[in-house]
């Protein structure tokens, strides 16, 4: 019997190894590939044959076999999260096993390099930034935006304030332009995604000076950072060129978790913690009631003969709750050669320091790769959001609705917490103003929820495939599309809604958008020893639009927020439709070795915001790198890189259109032109970036340098200009003028320690940079959300920086003038991280410095005016309000222009990985176990005598005013999580 | 069926393709309002209907600050809020600023204008109009765009005034026109209106603009049209060197105008307001203990008695006793007592729904007074006088004879107009300006000046690389 066996196994072997024999020069190499640090095996490694199409994907096990020519092969390894790995193997040689260093800088890391192509981060002929999933979610984070901080070169991250759940502000390499769009570029798995900020109407509310005080969140929010796999940063103009028109603030690649074949994979993790006021106002000590009459009038008197001159610090009475905030997160994935999945839950809800305010998040994320034989591959991704912001009632406001407007309007010694009978003190019963923020807290409502759903599909068909050249087809689009609605209302029983003229105001708002893309490219791959071209082309269509409305209602009915219950209904709509298509098409060329890299390529596209709708406006870019290997010790990498890029910034919408205003006469609506004239021949801005740079890689990968320094200019910029009045139109948009950013990026990474039980990474970036207005056929002007007149707002100037602040100041004469206050761009941008890890725990750091910039106090100019500052009638306290060259005298707003350098640590983390006879003991089946305990802004150190630095009461802006006006204050949280993998 | 699906695939690619790349799909409108383009491009009937009314709507434009600014450079009154200082001091005193006051008023009627001119220019372009309903058209544009040039020059004086702004906004501005030029353009362009209307059949193709229910057809709005060209006529004949054939040419123009010595004294063509929702409000109008707006002394004690020794009956109804906070108002060394109340309600309370002349019958007597006397009809001259000192006044008769000298006239002839006119369009100012008659006019501090006319905005000056203030050349 045994025989028989033997006999079948061996005959069935032959029939199997026929291919082999066929080929007749044919053979296989197989082997095992694991981790260098801790020995484990390495799974979905892919091995390849240099200079041939094969290749495969090791198993669980770490173990792949791979089909070679005879001779003398090359094979490289590369797997995520490890560095590259290369072996020649001689003919005779049947096996070879590799051991991979971990890639600590991701330089192995894939990264775009076209539209449709990619290339090892090594390799990349431009500067990308490059953040994990990894190091996204170490540490609890509303948004992503914040996981982010200091952790890019060359990304100038900036919160608007504390509210919960963003708005916050992404600037890649400067101000590029001043009345265009402002925003980067934001892709998910190939999809265009809208950060959107939707106004909600707040300033209708609280009687804002413009509504760009809304304080929306961006709608960035909704990402969940726990889907993310990567985020890379396309900042230069050639890496972005491929994005065209909408990219000339830079690009940023999100890329979701997808599955991995193997067995099913589940990882669950809780987090646990709080918010807490980082810092307040300290509150005003008054030496008598005379002291508070002459301060605070004659209420003031009437008041504290019943009541005590007990200071309250209100900060801690309004903002001093610590409540309890979660996040929950829970995945599976796993598959199979031909289908894996990757399927994630999540919910979240932050409970921010201001009562009535939070954020919470709802996910629901599938994605799935299918392989359909052997030539067809479908990837699906997509995810369902829901997201609930309350962000309350922060900066400036012209009838104390907002909280901190109101507290500098309000004597220390009134209490403003809620009374035995359940009602309030209305402040201005004791010489404050009508507002108590806590009663506001309770019965007013200012909240946003949205519904969202992002969806892709890529489809890759490999037409044809040889040892020399390969051909194939990707198809891919997909649709973002999103429903938000904004709920607000000022009860009419509100203490300061009692002397609006028509007191009580409900708003409902909804912004409603809808992004979609396709794109159909062919990319054909030649390699033939030492040479490598990769052709590819193809079409996009890029459709969005956005519809914003809003019902607002005044004079409402006591008790009733619906937008029928009032008498003065004002209703309002506005769509924003683009449509962009575009064909493009790029080479890359490889040469010795891969040592040369070349890329040249352009992007064709026409645009329905333009004026000429059939114009195709081409943005071209050409990029190269090379690289030194072993030039300084073995195993070293010196890349020189040098690239040419531009880009454009489509025209807004409406740019091209004089309308016709409807004025109404006789209960009939007439036509009248416009004041604005529109252009229609109106195109877009061009931006045109010089980079160059180099890599230094040594000393086995441990020490890494990243220099770049790079030049752009924007040309055709969009403006505004003022023509003859005799004309009949008070403004006119043009293309003109110039504006341009230089700056440097420097990014160390070092491993100082590299054991086996101990180890530790380091990681700096700096980032530099000056924006200087080069011509401006226009005169000097202010741009939107600029500052407030006479208290220093930005001034666009030939020959000044982008981001000045002009205003009136003594100069050293004692003469008030109006001249440069300062800038808001910091001198420069520091980031530093480190992780340590010892054995099974892990300790992360992450400092956030930035050196220099300015902002305007205006929040402590509102505690001077209101005499409720803490150093009232001391001499700081004359000297910036009514001394004779402060502000109350003079209109000097030099005293309150403070410099906004900080240095914030924005994260701090350790993590335990529980030992395996833990977590057997627990009987769960558990896989791996970790614990750790995290924060976020635990320490500041700023010259700053207000909030935070980090502040915009305007809101996101192409350039930022840098205006403190009583925001929602900043917090610090904590968050104690635990994570359990099956 | 293999080819069949590779066939229909590629069929389904080339549609989505073709859509992606026709010029239409990316041919966007806006949406959120009209453009401009509709009415430029081809309009109907129903479009260009919009634009009228937009052009009669937008007639009130810079209305309240000319009211208010030519009474004070005309000592009919001041603004004594006191909110700013400029009130009192640029605006009595000067000097002008042409980045303040002194360039105020200008650039609305310009706003205006450029949607008149595009309705007039987008006319011929309407298929489903007629010939008939074009013309009435063009004489309803033209007429209005002759009142709006008319006032800019009422207020710009001897500094001229572009008038071709009709080009293209890339264009050099237009070129400044002299007062004298202007002048003559306005009398071309109310007789091609003329002739418009005269072939403009028997109805307007629009629904008549609220403050025009007088002039609702073409044959009622060329009397309107003549009623204008009857003031434009006598105000180029008190320009210099004029002469007295637009004197002659006024009486012309008010015999086919709707002048009525037995006519009510306020029929008419008006600025219309209302107080209903959206619609747009008296500019002047306030209350008796508002602060802002008060009449001059030299007008509240000026009037001259009636039969029974109570004074000017437009003096009582037009001048009022300032009440509450209104009353005694010191600014800047001026007091105010009484208020304007022209605009007011019978008790004396604002009323945000009170029309301004364009131009009424009490006018057109006054004009066709002045027209008389210069054209040698001295008895007809002090006939009109007469009717209004009757009709409005309730005096007796002028101390006027065919044998009094023109400096008596004029005299005369100024004290009807002031008080028949006051504060509806600076008519002491404009006469006194017009027959050289600024030095009668009250001073009320050392310092205080009679200005001869409003400055060129700064900036227009700009837009023409001239240093403000300016005085562009004049073709």
């Amino acid at each position: 019997m045994g025989i028989y066996r033997r006999l079948l196994g061996l005959g069935l072997a032959a029939l199997f190894a026929l291919p082999g024999v066929v080929n007749a020069q044919g053979r296989q190499i197989s082997g095992t590939v694991t981790r260098k640090a801790g020995g484990g095996p390495v799974a979905e490694a892919v091995v390849a044959v240099v200079g041939t199409a094969n290749s495969t994907r090791t198993d669980a096990q770490g173990k792949f076999t791979v089909e070679a020519p005879a001779g003398q092969v090359r094979l490289t390894v590369r797997a995520i999260g490890f560095t590259r790995s290369d072996a020649l193997v001689s003919g005779s040689q049947a096996t070879v096993n590799f051991s991979l260093d971990q890639d600590v800088f991701k330089l192995d890391e894939v990264v775009v390099s076209g539209q449709v192509t990619t290339v090892e981060r090594r390799n990349s002929t431009t500067s990308i930034g490059y953040v994990s999933g990894e190091d996204l979610t170490k540490v609890a984070s509303p948004t992503i935006e914040g996981a982010l901080y200091g952790k890019l070169a060359g990304v100038n991250i900036q919160g608007n304030g504390g509210a919960p759940g963003g708005g916050m502000q992404m600037q890649i390499r400067g101000n590029n332009t001043i009345l265009g769009a402002f925003d980067p570029l934001f892709v998910v798995d190939g999809v265009i995604y809208s950060n959107a900020r939707v106004l909600g109407g707040r300033s209708t509310i609280d009687n804002g000076a413009s509504v760009l005080e809304d304080d929306p969140a961006n709608r960035l929010a909704d990402i969940n950072p726990a889907d993310i796999a990567s985020i890379e940063v396309l900042k230069g103009a050639a890496a972005a060129a491929i994005y065209g028109s909408k990219a000339a603030s830079g690009v940023v690649v999100i890329k979701t978790i997808r599955g991995a074949a193997g067995a099913t994979r589940v990882n669950v993790s809780q987090r646990v913690g709080t918010f807490d006021l980082m810092r307040k106002y300290e509150a005003r000590v008054y030496a008598n009631a005379a002291a508070a009459v002459t301060s605070h009038g004659a209420n003031a008197g009437t008041y504290l003969a019943s009541n005590s001159l007990t200071p309250y610090n209100h900060y801690e009475q309004v903002w001093g709750k610590n409540r309890v905030s979660y996040e929950t997160v829970a995945d599976v994935s796993g598959g199979t050669e031909t289908t894996k999945y990757f399927m994630s839950a999540t919910t979240k809800r932050d409970n921010a320091i201001e009562p009535g305010t939070g954020f919470s998040r709802q996910a629901l994320r599938v994605n799935v790769d299918q392989t359909l034989g052997s030539k067809v591959e479908i990837s699906v991704s997509s995810v369902f959001n829901r997201a609930d912001h309350a962000r309350g009632w922060g900066n400036n406001c012209n009838n104390y609705a907002c909280y901190g407007y109101a507290l500098a309007y309000i004597p220390s010694y009134i209490d403003l917490r809620k009374r035995a009978d359940g009602s309030y003190v209305n402040p201005s019963s004791g010489g404050g103003v009508a507002s108590n923020p806590l009663q506001t807290a309770e019965f007013s409502r200012n909240q946003a929820e949205t519904y969202r759903f992002t969806g892709g599909t890529t489809i890759t068909y490999k037409a044809f495939t040889n040892e020399k050249q390969s051909l194939r087809f990707v198809a891919s689009g997909g649709a973002d599309l999103f429903n938000q609605n904004d709920e607000l209302w000022s009860p009419n029983d509100l203490f300061y809604e009692a002397s609006q003229s028509r007191p009580g105001t409900s708003i409902q708002n909804n912004g409603k958008s809808r992004q979609m893309n396709w794109n159909v490219s062919g990319i054909h791959n030649f390699r033939s020893g030492g040479l490598g071209l990769t052709t590819s082309a193809g079409v996009q269509y890029e459709d969005r639009r956005l519809l914003t409305s809003r019902i607002t209602t005044d004079n409402l009915v006591p008790g009733q927020q619906n937008v029928n219950q009032g008498t003065n209904v004002v209703v309002g709509q506005t769509l924003t439709p683009e449509r962009t298509f575009a064909v493009y098409g790029q080479e890359d060329i490889q040469m010795f070795d891969d040592r040369l890299l070349v890329t040249v390529g352009a992007r064709a596209e026409r645009s329905s915001a333009n004026g000429d709708i059939g114009k195709y406006f081409v943005y071209p870019r050409v990029s190269g790198k090379y690289s030194f290997r072993d030039l300084i010790g073995a195993g070293s990498e010196f890349k020189l890189r040098a690239s040419y890029g531009e880009l454009g910034n489509q025209p807004n919408f409406g740019n091209k259109f004089t309308v016709l205003g409807t004025p109404q006469f006789g209960g009939q609506n007439g036509f009248a032109v416009g004041t604005v004239a529109g252009d229609p021949n109106i195109e877009p801005e061009r931006v045109k970036e010089v980079e160059a740079g180099f890599d230094l890689n040594l000393a086995s990968g441990r020490v890494n340098l990243d220099v770049t320094a790079f030049r752009r200019r924007t040309t055709n910029l969009l403006l505004s200009r003022t023509p003859a009045p005799s004309t009949g139109f008070t403004s006119q948009i043009i293309n003109g003028g110039q504006i341009s950013n230089k700056g440097i990026e420097v990014v160390l990474g070092l491993v100082p320690i590299q054991g086996r039980n101990l180890s530790w990474t380091s990681s700096t970036s700096l980032s530099v940079v000056r924006s200087n207005v080069d011509s401006l056929p226009v005169p000097p002007f202010r741009p939107p959300g600029s500052g407030f007149g006479g208290l220093g707002v930005l001034f666009i100037e030939q020959g000044k920086s982008l981001t000045r602040k002009f205003g009136p100041t003594f100069n050293e004469a004692g003469v008030l003038e109006q001249t440069d206050l300062g800038d808001t761009n910091p001198d420069f941008r520091l980031g530093f991280t480190n992780s340590v890890t010892y054995k099974s725990v892990n300790i992360a750091m992450t400092v956030d410095w930035q050196s220099g910039g300015v902002v305007t106090n205006l929040t402590q100019l509102l505690y001077d005016d209101g005499q409720t500052a803490v150093d009232f009638g001391t001499q700081a306290y004359t000297d910036r309000w009514d001394g004779p060259r402060s502000f109350a005298v003079g209109g000097s707003v030099g005293p309150y222009i403070e410099s906004a350098s900080f240095l914030k640590l924005r994260e701090l983390s350790v993590n335990w990985g529980l030992p395996k006879s833990v977590t057997q003991a627990l009987g769960i089946g558990a896989r791996e176990a970790r614990l750790g305990l995290t924060g976020r802004d635990l320490f500041w150190s700023t010259p700053y005598t207000g909030l935070d630095p980090e502040v915009s009461n305007f809101g996101s802006a192409a350039i930022r005013s840098a205006v403190d006006v009583t925001p929602y204050p900043p917090s610090r949280s904590v968050f104690f999580n635990v994570a359990i993998s099956f | 069926m293999t080819n069949t699906r590779i066939l229909t695939t590629l069929g389904l690619g080339a549609l989505v393709f073709t859509a992606a790349c026709s010029d239409k799909h990316y041919d966007i409108l806006n949406t959120n309002a009209p453009t401009v383009e509709q009415l430029t491009g081809a309009p109907s009937k129903a479009i260009l209907a919009r634009a009228a009314l937009g052009s009669a709507a937008n007639m009130n434009a810079d209305l309240g600050g000319e009211m208010s600014f030519f009474a004070i450079f005309g000592r009919e009154g001041y603004n004594l809020l006191g909110n700013d200082p400029r009130l009192t001091q640029e605006m009595l005193r000067g000097p002008l600023e042409a980045g303040g006051f002194g360039g105020a008023n200008f650039q609305g009627k310009f706003i205006a204008l450029r949607t008149i001119n595009t309705y007039l220019a987008s006319i011929d372009a309407a298929a489903d109009m007629t010939a008939a309903e074009k013309a009435a058209s063009k004489g309803f544009g033209q007429t209005l765009k002759a009142v709006l040039f008319h006032r800019l020059i009422v207020r710009n004086g001897v500094l001229g005034t572009p008038i071709r702004v009709d080009a293209d906004l890339n264009a050099e501005p237009a070129p400044f026109v002299s007062q004298a030029n202007t002048y003559a353009y306005l009398v071309a362009l109310l007789d091609s209106a003329k002739t418009n209307l005269l072939a403009g059949g028997a109805a307007f193709p629009f629904l008549t603009p609220p403050g025009f229910e007088t002039a609702n057809t073409p044959a009622a709005f060329l009397r309107f049209n003549r009623a204008y060209a009857a003031k434009v006529h006598v105000h180029r004949a008190t320009l210099a060197n004029a002469g007295n054939s637009s004197y002659s040419a006024a009486l012309t123009a008010l015999g086919e105008s709707f002048v009525n010595s037995a006519g009510s004294l306020t029929d008419g063509v008006y600025y219309a307001f209302s107080t209903a929702s959206g619609e747009p409000n008296n500019p002047i109008t306030e209350g008796l203990a508002a602060q802002r707006f008060y009449i001059h002394p030299s007008l509240v004690t000026g009037a001259q008695l009636k039969g029974n020794g109570q004074p000017d009956d437009r003096r009582t109804s037009k001048v009022t006793l300032a009440t509450g906070d209104g009353a005694n108002r010191v600014t800047g060394g001026l007091t105010g007592t009484h208020k304007p109340t022209m605009f007011n309600t019978s008790a004396g309370a604002a009323d945000l729904g009170a029309d301004v002349a364009i131009i009424r019958n009490e006018e057109l007597i006054l004009l066709r007074a002045e027209a008389n006397w210069f054209a040698g009809s001295k008895q007809a001259a002090i006939d009109d006088i007469n009717t209004v000192r009757t009709r409005a006044g309730g005096l007796g008769p002028v101390a006027l004879t065919v044998g009094s000298t023109n400096d008596q006239f004029i005299t005369a002839l100024m004290y009807e107009r002031t008080y028949s006119l006051l504060w509806e369009q600076g008519t002491r100012w404009v006469d006194a300006r017009r027959f050289g008659k600024t030095s009668t006019l009250p001073i009320d501090r050392a310092g205080d000046v009679i200005f001869p006319n409003m400055l060129i905005l700064a900036a227009e000056c700009d837009a023409r690389g001239l240093t403000v203030p300016c005085t562009p050349p004049v073709q």
